[in-house]
């Protein structure tokens, strides 16, 4: 057996793969097809552009937004006449369509390539793309894809070549020279497959088994057991039942111990929040972290911010809802059409019609998970399916990441009390972890009053009789279920409320950092009936 | 002088619509491949014709082709002096600068081609 071979390089996706090494052919300029005229070649090279955008707009209208955006980039750069004049002065000067397109953007990629900016040399692998699919359809060879499962060792891996390529089965990819900068390696972190760059130039038959531990930034030729076992994360520890934080338990004045967790609208906050008040984040909201739909797919950033939120919380737990858009929420592109109102595609019935952006949170919040003491709770649920098909995506990318040797845990998964046919049937969601009131929607749903129609606010103001009752029958039927309920409605952070809410059986209270001295005080205060404490006896 | 971040000199325009701007590009062509598409597609949305100049090169390049651009390898820090002429020449001078002062609209979607 060979001897193993390990070769550095620098890591621009984490994770581990393993699998037979496709070794991609150095593209050269030897298409010299027989040439015709300069008018026969000219037109052959424009059939061939005209060929390659459609390829390209197909490509797009099947990827996900950062993907498409991508993509547009280098359709807007074929659509340019600045590319085919480039080309066609060679045509003129007696070259046939292939080499003159060849020539003209070989010139042009090796200027970019010394651009004094990473980012700007970064971009020369979309024109290699470009050049590429413009000579498979001058040529009328088909651009090589490589066997799923294999990991793709060359100079450069184009971006469209990624998006066209199965990587559900694994494999990865190492490149001689490549950028943590480019487009592939966006993509590559967006989906998790393992990536090392910059390993210079090696030699490796087309065929062997190589180890791609983009965990330490290596590739191994020919590994034993011991290097896989070596780049393959450690299974996490177990990690022990939250602490109880004096700051985030308050007793009644009948000595009944409430919990009180914070609200986080934007990961900026924590740094303001001292953990210790808190036992722990209700709700972090997510869709305030997402500034454009292209951040709503990076899986690198979702995962960023959730790891840091869970290192804030400690051993306490963290409950970060997914994305909840629609209704009020939208992002440009995304929940903005009027079918998406309040009660139309939002929530977690938006991420279900939305499988990208929905599996891009879900693998974030997988890998996540690995840090803390994580729950996630889903938006709008109205039916026990949705919460079973969002519970089969967590199921199906944590195959998918440990596949790929990426740690990941699988979180509790909880829903948001906040649809009244969810709430008046709680004993049928016995597959969600906990429960959380969502009252703001919970009362305009309950009223059929919009939140932001302001000729219909003295309705939705006078919704807190019937939410109340709903939340008692919840809480009854939660306990029977033995399963958590807490509350992250804005009522909670309205010490008016309060007695209410704990006479209606609530123990635990996610609320706003900036009352929680106040609600703190009106809890000691009162009985777990939710009688103030001096009118007992 | 003023203390504001970016050196700007004032539009310069005339009537036989020619207009011209000078900006320092705060977040760079380089930085993603989509500003200069957005860049692009403006400057295509005006009648006039549009210009770049590029730490004063004294080159001159077509402000509508994105190949022209990304060529001009404009990294974060550069200076830009975006020229336009013929008709709207200053509306468009107008919008391409506010683009590059707002770092691209990086925030917003801009709609796919087709």
């Amino acid at each position: 057996m060979a001897e193993a071979v390990e070769i550095a390089g620098i890591a621009a996706s984490p994770g581990v793969g393993l699998g037979p090494v496709h070794r991609a052919a150095d593209v050269t300029a030897e298409v010299l097809a027989l040439r015709d005229t300069v008018a026969a070649e000219r037109d052959k090279l424009r059939q061939a552009i005209a060929t390659a955008v459609a390829e390209l707009r197909a490509l797009a209208d099947r990827s996900d937004e950062e993907s498409a955006g991508i993509l547009d980039f280098q359709i807007e750069m074929l659509l340019d006449p600045a590319l085919v004049e480039m080309a066609e002065d060679r045509i003129v000067a007696g070259d046939g369509a292939a080499l003159a397109w060849v020539g003209a953007l070989d010139d042009y990629i090796a200027g970019i390539e010394e651009a004094p900016d990473e980012q700007l040399r970064a971009r020369a692998v979309d024109v290699v793309d470009i050049r590429n699919r413009v000579v498979s359809a001058l040529t009328g060879l088909p651009l090589e894809d490589f066997a799923s499962g294999s990991v793709f060792v060359g100079k450069d891996l184009e971006p469209s070549r990624f998006l066209a390529h199965d990587w559900t089965a694994g494999g990865g990819i190492v490149l001689f020279e490549g950028s943590v900068s480019s487009h592939v390696a966006m993509l590559a972190r967006g989906r998790s497959v393992p990536m090392v760059v910059a390993t210079g130039r090696f030699e490796v038959a087309d065929g062997a088994r190589v180890l791609v531990d983009a965990n330490n930034g290596r590739v191994v030729i020919a590994p034993d057991d011991g290097h896989v076992r070596e780049a393959k994360p450690k299974k996490a520890e177990a990690r022990p039942i939250a602490a109880r934080r004096a700051g985030g338990v308050v007793e009644t004045a009948d000595g009944v111990a409430i919990r009180l967790s914070a609200i986080i609208n934007d990961p900026l906050e924590l740094k303001a929040i001292n953990p210790a008040s808190f036992a722990g984040i209700g709700l972090m909201r997510t869709e305030f972290l997402v500034a454009s739909s292209a951040d709503a797919v990076n899986e690198q950033r979702h995962y960023d911010i959730y790891r840091h939120t869970l290192e804030w919380a400690g051993d306490a737990p963290a409950i970060v809802r997914m994305l909840d858009l629609g209704g009020d929420k939208t992002l440009p592109g995304l929940g903005a059409r009027k079918s998406e109102s309040f009660m139309g595609l939002r929530g977690t019935r938006l991420l279900l019609a939305r499988p990208e952006l929905a599996r891009a949170q879900v693998r974030a919040l997988l890998r996540a998970a690995v840090h803390g003491n994580l729950g996630v709770l889903l938006p709008m649920v109205t039916v026990p399916d949705e919460l079973d098909a969002m519970r089969t995506y967590f199921e199906e990318e944590r195959a998918v990441l440990l596949g790929r040797g990426v740690e990941a845990r699988m979180p509790e998964i909880g829903m948001m009390v906040e649809v009244p046919a969810a709430a008046l049937m709680l004993e049928q969601f016995s597959h969600s972890a906990f429960f959380s009131f969502g009252t703001n929607d919970l009362a305009q749903y309950l009223m059929a009053a919009a939140r932001d129609d302001q000729s219909v606010a003295a309705l939705y103001d006078a919704a807190t009789p019937a939410v109340l009752r709903v939340i008692a029958q919840c809480v009854g039927l939660a306990k029977a279920m033995k399963r958590p309920i807490g509350i992250c409605g804005e009522i909670a952070s309205d010490p008016r409320h309060i007695p209410a809410l704990m006479a209606a059986g609530l123990r635990h209270f996610s609320v706003a950092p900036d009352r929680v001295t106040d609600i703190r005080s009106t809890i000691s205060g009162l009985c777990t009936d939710g009688q103030a404490a001096a009118e007992m006896k | 002088m003023d203390n504001r971040s970016r050196r700007e000199t004032p539009e310069a325009v005339d009537t036989h619509g020619y207009c011209q701007a000078e900006i320092e590009v705060t977040h760079g062509f380089g930085l993603h491949a989509r500003p200069s598409v957005i860049f692009t597609r403006l400057a295509k949305s005006f009648p006039c014709t549009v210009e770049i100049e590029v730490n004063d090169s004294n080159v001159w390049l077509n402000g509508k082709s994105i190949v022209k651009i990304m060529g001009a390898r404009i990294r974060t820090g550069s200076m830009l002096k975006i020229r336009a002429r013929g008709l709207r020449a200053a509306e468009a001078i107008h919008a391409l600068k506010a683009l590059v002062e707002s770092d691209f609209d990086e925030e917003k979607k801009h709609g796919r081609s087709g």
